[in-house]
């Protein structure tokens, strides 16, 4: 008995002192090592489908980048009477500078920038066959990214931060002040001819080089730089292969792309996001009872058989009128639509007095026919200004047009300091170089 | 280094000479208390030789020996006794309490220790201070009881979080979870909760089956548990069974609970009033009055709401009265060789928010057995399954709590009974009746152990533990509740953690002429902690009877993961008591953990205390005042591992985009990530006066934790919005004041007091370049204490205008300036979420058969922000229900309010400020409990050994300035600290109950 006894205290005495270092190695399971994710050119296509999905998230163009810049420009169009006070101080023209919206949007843009720059700083793994469709789109995830959160939080010449290579060593020190204004522009059209140059005519549901000129003659109209945009806007309805759906509904919440888009961002039941159908949209198709209503003097802007004008329906929940945009909560978010190329077209070519592909009537025509609109038959730069509101409301274009044309929102000048996004409390906190736009400083 | 630990074990081994002896029989026995509870550590001594032993935890002991020797059995805290060995086996003793003496046995890890020669700062708590308080949490039921010790329960709900804060806050990202160590075996205390909103890990435990809680506060106690120790310790011991015929004990109660506090909220009249004046404020009377009236139109949901016809009370429909029920039978008993405890317990309990439930059963078996006079083995195993009805955490539109933002005019329910799908918020009703949220833990807890006896002086220890937390979530949302637009939705999740350990150690323990007392203990442990979790969500369900994933159409998302970390650590503890009254301790534990980068993966945390018994030198040990004088200081190093299992990694995770499959980042990598080091001082002075009558401790204490592990923000133009870094230096010191009073002490009447009161500052010391770091509305300031509220200060409101004013507090300006614009007034520090100030006062009464017992806790120094506070309490900003006092709002100029004016949408003293932000200091009557014991005589006439019935109650009484719901309730949805949204106030529980020994 004693000898088991022994023995046994033996054996424990040998389990208990003997080493067992190797028990402290685990690894993670369902993450990989940095290095390792930098190490293969299929790891670096995989951050590229990451830079999508981060893209599209809602903070980004699942909805509140739109949603932000529209909310912006209402002022009888539309009114905010959700809950959520974050959107409501947009909509206000009233912006805290810790609102968490205008916090969230700059921070996922910069995620997404972020992992577009070690796509690109780690281009070199990929197969050369796959090497430039890759890298042109990082440029157009890139350039998107930028243009947006330049278009919001620039004021006057003070751009938002330019960061072009992609971080990995969090050790070092990342403060970095801001751009130009300028400089964020040209390298965003830098990126987007890179795009062109590099992407594939058609790349399925990803963006192609018609996207990269789609976007591009978006930021020449922007800047006003009309024949860019003009001639850009044409390439993409001359060669895109693009068309507009025979019915206007048939351009909205699509599961899959409608013909008519040039670039959109995918959602499906299992991944992707669309915050837009959460706040304009009822509760039976997943919204939270149309926190925005649309008012009756933007419905009687319509024309009598106009099919945009009847695009709407009641809110079960707060009675308010509701854009029928936003139905399908997993259907796909449409960033560029070919019935903006000929708006753009359009305005271009009647601002420079040309009429390339098209003279400014017929394309605007074009839109309206699809529409069912009575025809025009003349149009001035006020007729096209008025087609885009009717055309691409609650899609995220409205501040824009009111700045760059330098109309008043509400009683609000176009250039005024409450027109532009604060830089967000939480970035001057861990941001030093940072300066905040005029209007928003602490005295 | 591991091999030379050995070496030196063996060689000692080997060095010790074996003693002759001249015995010729075993005596065994069990040593117990007037109460027949087993004393362990009780010196088994034979008169006039070196020869003896101690009791085991249970309270045996064995001992050779002839017949016509003498045992004396020694114990301090109780008188001596000795007796003749005759012809019996067992000798079984009863211990008197020795008023003139102080002691008990206090747990510490690896061990026990006399509370007399202690140099450590250990608090413990027995069954009876635990027992009978109606509360489903553990941890709630030792509030007030123990100086220094902070209980925070997040709010109401049943399965709630509760916070346990051993001196202070020693840690910001690490976690501020003290370990806890149940029999050996470090518990599983991860959240699993998929909700939102956290459930407490430990509600899986039974407060009948435990028998003491030990609670180790200074360093030098807990840094025997080394990289896990910083936070303190808590050691639950559970029953055992002692060597007495078995005893049953049957233990019921129920009650009922109600929530501590209402919160007064617009009637269907003044909300009419108050909306109709903001509506005209903001868009003229011309405008206003139409526009708001078609919103009453529509909030009234075609009930005449001129005539009042609806004024509902919602927050009496989402708060309510629940019940309490709980009953545990427990047997125990065992003869010489063999010990057993078994108990079984049930408690059901309905909380006081609507849809809230929680129903637990629980079974332990704890069974010792002494094969011979060297070698025991036992086994504890328990068994537990928690079922909890969920309700959606505080920051949900669907959560009960919510439903106070509904305007009283409008209807709860349609005609037909139905909830009203027409509210301006969700009605949570219609999620109650078509959705629900359930909760399922079943959790084993085990431990097999082994006691060798070598020598005399030293044996050998070997346990293992084991302890399985499996979780089940389903949910289902029918198609009728809110935002269902899918044809209901499915989630079910799964989740199974187990954590083993093993530890072996040895213990030398001798006394050397009754001057030297020596105890060594050595060892190692292993711990590893493997997790793996499963869910699964599904749509398109054919009809709401379907309500698993089986019938989902489509299924939306699912996901996989494990993860996993291991501890290796050494430890080594030596006493040495020199006349019984020059006390010295010293301890060392070396910790490896998977936790941390490659370079930077052990560590060693050493500590060291002294002390001595004044009382025992001849100065004093004839004072008639003082009875009891030790003085004792300790100083050691503890650590905090409690972060992620790879938080020191940068990480890249899978992700999909139209179901491709990706990577991104998810974590940026920090090598130099370790764990937190906590350096503890604790100064001590133990008193006893006038025969113990008056006793207690005074205790001063740094605390200083060094390497913060901290989630620092990154600039987001980084890509990363943070950073997991060790950043800083936090110091955490006070005071704890401890006294015990017997105020009277008659054969028919005793009362006893205890009063503790501690004091702790906290204060930020070092950060990375001194500069700031700001988190929502917290800052992290050097020289501030932690996580201090950092918001702008409200002005209150111009009386010419009616805006709301803020401070501009500008660096150099005018302290008094003021102005609307909120963007313009600069944050300030304004408070704290931690309190300073925490004291109980326990009261204990006997007067022939009646008990009585309360205790009051109080908590002072802290302040709570009210995230709810812009829409509850925003002269009608919004149009949800605003709280009666903003009825006081600003009218006309002249006025004089903090209120500022109505203004639908207009914002005005909306931003976040210090106008949401209030003390919350309070004293409450924690528990009381009142009992009667039948007299024996009548008991044993009907074959009890016990009868006795009780009322006990929870939060009877509160006393406290603050205008929120309870100073108690804090959001469980992650919205900082000291933040409250919607939450749920604590619960009032009043119990009946009775207690049956036979």
């Amino acid at each position: 008995m004693k000898k088991i006894f022994n023995s046994i205290f033996g054996l424990f005495i040998i389990l208990a002192f003997s080493g067992c270092d190797d028990k402290l190695d685990i690894e993670p399971r369902q993450s990989i090592s940095v290095s390792t994710a930098i190490s293969t050119g299929e790891n670096v296509k995989n951050i590229l489908i990451g830079v999508y999905n981060e893209t599209g998230q809602s903070a980004s163009y699942g909805g509140y980048f739109q949603l932000l810049s529209d909310l912006y420009g209402f002022t009888t169009e539309a009114t905010w009477g959700g809950t959520f006070q974050a959107p409501r101080q947009v909509f206000n023209k009233e912006i805290f500078i810790d609102n968490g919206f205008v916090r969230d949007l700059w921070l996922n843009a910069y995620e997404a920038i972020n992992q577009a720059n070690l796509v690109l700083d780690y281009s070199d793994l990929v197969e050369e066959e796959d090497r430039d469709r890759v890298m042109g789109e990082a440029y157009f995830l890139r350039a998107l990214n930028y243009f947006d959160l330049n278009r919001l939080y620039s004021n006057g010449d003070m751009g938002v931060p330019l960061t072009l290579t992609g971080i990995i060593d969090y050790s070092q020190n990342l403060e970095i002040p801001r751009a130009s204004t300028s400089e964020v522009y040209n390298q965003v059209i830098s990126d987007l001819e890179m795009a062109y140059e590099l992407l594939p005519e058609d790349n399925g549901f990803f963006a192609d080089k018609y996207a990269a000129q789609g976007l591009l003659a978006r930021v020449h109209l922007q800047l006003g730089n009309y024949a860019q945009a003009r001639d850009a806007a044409d390439d993409v309805i001359q060669n895109s292969g693009h068309s507009l759906t025979a019915s206007y509904e048939a351009a909205f919440n699509n599961d899959v792309n409608s013909s008519e888009d040039v670039f959109a961002f995918q959602v499906t039941t299992q991944d992707g996001s669309n915050v837009l159908v959460t706040h304009y949209a009822d509760q039976s198709v997943g919204g939270r009872g149309g926190d925005v209503t649309v008012n009756p003097s933007y419905l009687a802007r319509f024309g009598e058989d106009d099919a945009r004008g009847s695009f709407f329906y009641t809110s079960a929940q707060n009675e308010g009128t509701l854009t029928g945009k936003y139905t399908n909560q997993f259907g796909n978010i449409s960033l560029i639509r070919l019935a903006e190329m000929y708006l753009i077209r359009a305005e271009a070519n009647l601002r420079e007095g040309t009429t390339v592909g098209a003279t400014p009537l017929e394309d605007i025509n074009k839109i309206r026919n699809r529409a069912g609109a009575e025809a025009l038959s003349s149009v001035s730069i006020e007729d096209v200004l008025n087609e885009r509101d009717l055309e691409l409301m609650f899609e995220g274009f409205l501040i824009f047009d009111y700045k760059r044309t330098g109309r008043n929102v509400g009683d609000l000048p176009a250039n005024s300091n409450k027109l532009s996004f604060p830089i967000p409390q939480r970035e001057l906190d861990a941001n030093s170089l940072l300066e905040q736009n005029p209007g928003y400083e602490t005295t | 280094m591991k091999k030379k630990l050995l070496f030196v074990i063996t060689l000692f081994l080997s060095l010790v000479s074996f003693s002759g002896f001249a015995q010729n029989k075993t005596v065994t026995g069990t040593v117990n208390d007037e109460q027949a509870i087993p004393l362990p550590g009780v010196n088994v001594i034979v008169a006039n030789t070196s020869r003896g032993t101690q009791t085991d935890f249970d309270g045996n002991y064995s001992i050779d020996v002839a017949e016509g020797e003498v045992l004396t059995f020694t114990y301090v805290g109780y008188t001596t006794e000795t007796v003749t060995v005759g012809a019996e086996d067992v000798i079984n003793i009863t211990l008197q309490e020795d008023a003139a003496q102080l002691d008990e046995v206090v747990v510490v890890g690896y061990g026990t220790q006399s509370k007399r020669t202690l140099t450590d700062n250990v608090a413990k708590l027995t069954s009876e201070d635990i027992e009978e308080v109606p509360v489903p949490s553990i941890q709630s039921t030792i509030a007030g009881k123990a100086a220094g010790v902070q209980i925070s329960p997040t709010n109401g709900k049943v399965e709630g979080g509760v916070n346990i804060r051993i001196r202070g806050i020693a840690s910001i990202g690490a976690g501020s979870e003290p370990l806890y160590v149940l029999d050996g075996v470090p518990l599983i205390n991860n959240n699993e909760s998929n909700n939102g909103s956290p459930t407490n890990p430990l509600l899986t435990l039974s407060a009948n089956e435990i028998a003491s809680i030990d609670i180790l506060k200074d360093a030098s106690a807990a840094a025997v548990y080394g990289s896990r120790g910083a936070n303190g310790v808590v050691i639950i011991t559970t029953k055992s069974g002692a060597n007495r015929p078995a005893t049953f004990s049957l233990n019921y109660s129920y009650g009922v609970s109600e929530p501590t506090n209402l919160r007064e909220w617009l009637n269907a009249d003044e909300y009419i009033e108050l909306f109709t004046e903001a509506a005209i404020n903001t868009f003229g009377e011309e405008e206003g009055v139409p526009y708001i009236e078609g919103i009453f139109d529509f909030l009234s949901n075609d009930t005449d709401w001129r005539d009042r016809e609806v004024d509902t009370d919602w927050q009496d429909l989402a708060l309510g009265s629940g019940h309490v029920q709980d009953a545990t039978l427990s047997m125990s008993g065992g003869n010489e060789k063999t010990t057993y405890f078994f108990s079984g317990a049930y408690n059901d309990t309905e909380g006081i928010v609507r849809g809230n439930e929680l129903e637990r059963i629980n079974g332990r078996v704890n069974v010792t057995h002494n094969f011979n006079e060297k070698f025991r083995a036992g086994m504890n195993l328990s068994f537990s399954r928690t079922d909890i009805d969920r309700i959606a955490n505080d920051n949900a539109f669907v959560t009960p709590l919510q439903a106070i933002a509904q305007p009283a005019i409008s209807p709860a329910y349609l005609e037909n009974g139905d909830p009203n799908p027409n509210t301006l918020y969700p009605n949570f009703l219609l999620q109650d009746k078509h959705a629900f949220y359930n909760t399922v833990i079943r959790r084993v807890l085990g431990r097999a152990f082994g006691e060798y006896q070598i020598l005399d002086f030293l044996k050998f220890n070997s346990d293992f533990g084991y302890d399985l937390y499996y979780q089940n979530e389903d949910s289902y949302t029918g198609r009728l509740a809110p935002f269902q637009s899918t044809n209901g939705e499915a989630y079910a999740s799964s989740v199974n953690t187990e954590s083993y350990v093993t530890s072996n150690y040895f213990t030398f323990s001798k006394n050397f002429n009754e001057i030297h007392d020596l105890e060594m203990v050595a060892g190692m442990e292993y711990n590893e902690f493997n997790r793996r979790f499963q869910d699964v969500s599904g749509i398109q369900f054919p009809t709401d009877d379907f309500q698993t994933i089986d019938s989902a159409a489509e299924i939306t998302g699912g996901s996989g993961s494990e993860s996993a970390n291991s501890f290796l650590s050494y430890f080594a503890r030596v006493t040495y008591n020199l006349y019984d009254k020059y006390l010295f301790k010293a301890s060392i534990r070396r910790d490896g953990s998977s936790r941390f980068g490659e370079d930077v993966r052990y560590g060693t945390f050493p500590a060291i205390s002294a002390g001595w018994i004044l009382s025992e030198e001849e100065f004093l040990s004839n004072s008639e005042v003082i009875s009891f004088l030790k003085l004792r200081a300790s100083y050691g190093e503890a650590g905090n591992a409690n972060i992620g299992d790879f938080a020191a990694l940068g990480l890249f995770g899978g992700i999909s985009y139209n179901q491709r499959p990706g990577i991104a980042p998810i974590q940026a990598a920090n090598p130099l990530l370790t764990w937190e080091s906590v350096k503890q001082t604790d100064i001590g002075l133990e008193y006893g006066f006038l025969d113990n009558r008056i006793s207690g401790e005074i205790d001063y204490y740094i605390k200083e934790s060094d390497g913060l592990i901290f989630q620092q923000p990154l600039p987001g133009t980084s890509g990363q919005p943070s950073i997991t870094r060790n950043i800083g230096v936090l110091e955490n010191k006070g005071i704890e004041f401890v006294v015990n009073t017997k105020n009277i002490q008659t054969d028919h009447f005793t009362w006893n007091t205890n009063f503790n009161i501690s004091k702790n500052d906290n204060e930020v010391k070092e950060l990375p370049n001194g500069e700031d770091v700001i988190n929502g509305q917290t800052i992290l300031r050097e020289g501030e204490p932690l996580s201090a509220f950092y918001l702008r200060e409200y002005a209150g409101v111009d009386p010419e205008n009616g805006d709301a004013l803020y401070f501009v507090n500008a660096e150099d300006g005018d302290p008094n300036e003021t102005t609307n614009d909120p963007n313009a007034a600069n944050r300030v520090i304004l408070g704290q979420p931690y309190a300073e100030w925490i004291a109980g006062l326990t009261n204990t009464v006997y007067y022939k058969g009646i008990d009585l017992g309360f205790t009051f806790v109080g908590e002072w120094g802290a302040s709570i922000y009210n995230g709810g506070g812009i829409y509850q309490s925003a002269n009608a900003d919004f149009f949800d229900n605003q709280s009666a006092d903003q009825l006081d709002r600003w009218q006309e100029p002249g006025d004089i309010t903090n209120v500022p004016q109505a203004r639908l949408f207009g914002g005005n003293g909306t931003a976040t400020s210090s106008r949401y932000l209030q003390e919350s200091d309070f004293i409450r009557l924690r528990n009381l409990t009142l009992g009667y014991t039948l007299p024996e005589d009548f008991t044993d006439q009907i074959g009890l050994e016990k009868f006795r019935v009780y009322f006990t109650g929870i939060n009877l009484l509160t006393i406290t300035d603050y205008d929120g719901y309870d100073p108690e309730s804090t959001s469980d949805a992650g919205q900082g600290v000291g933040v409250t949204f919607y939450s749920a106030p604590a619960v009032r529980t009043m119990s009946l109950g009775f207690n049956i020994n036979f």
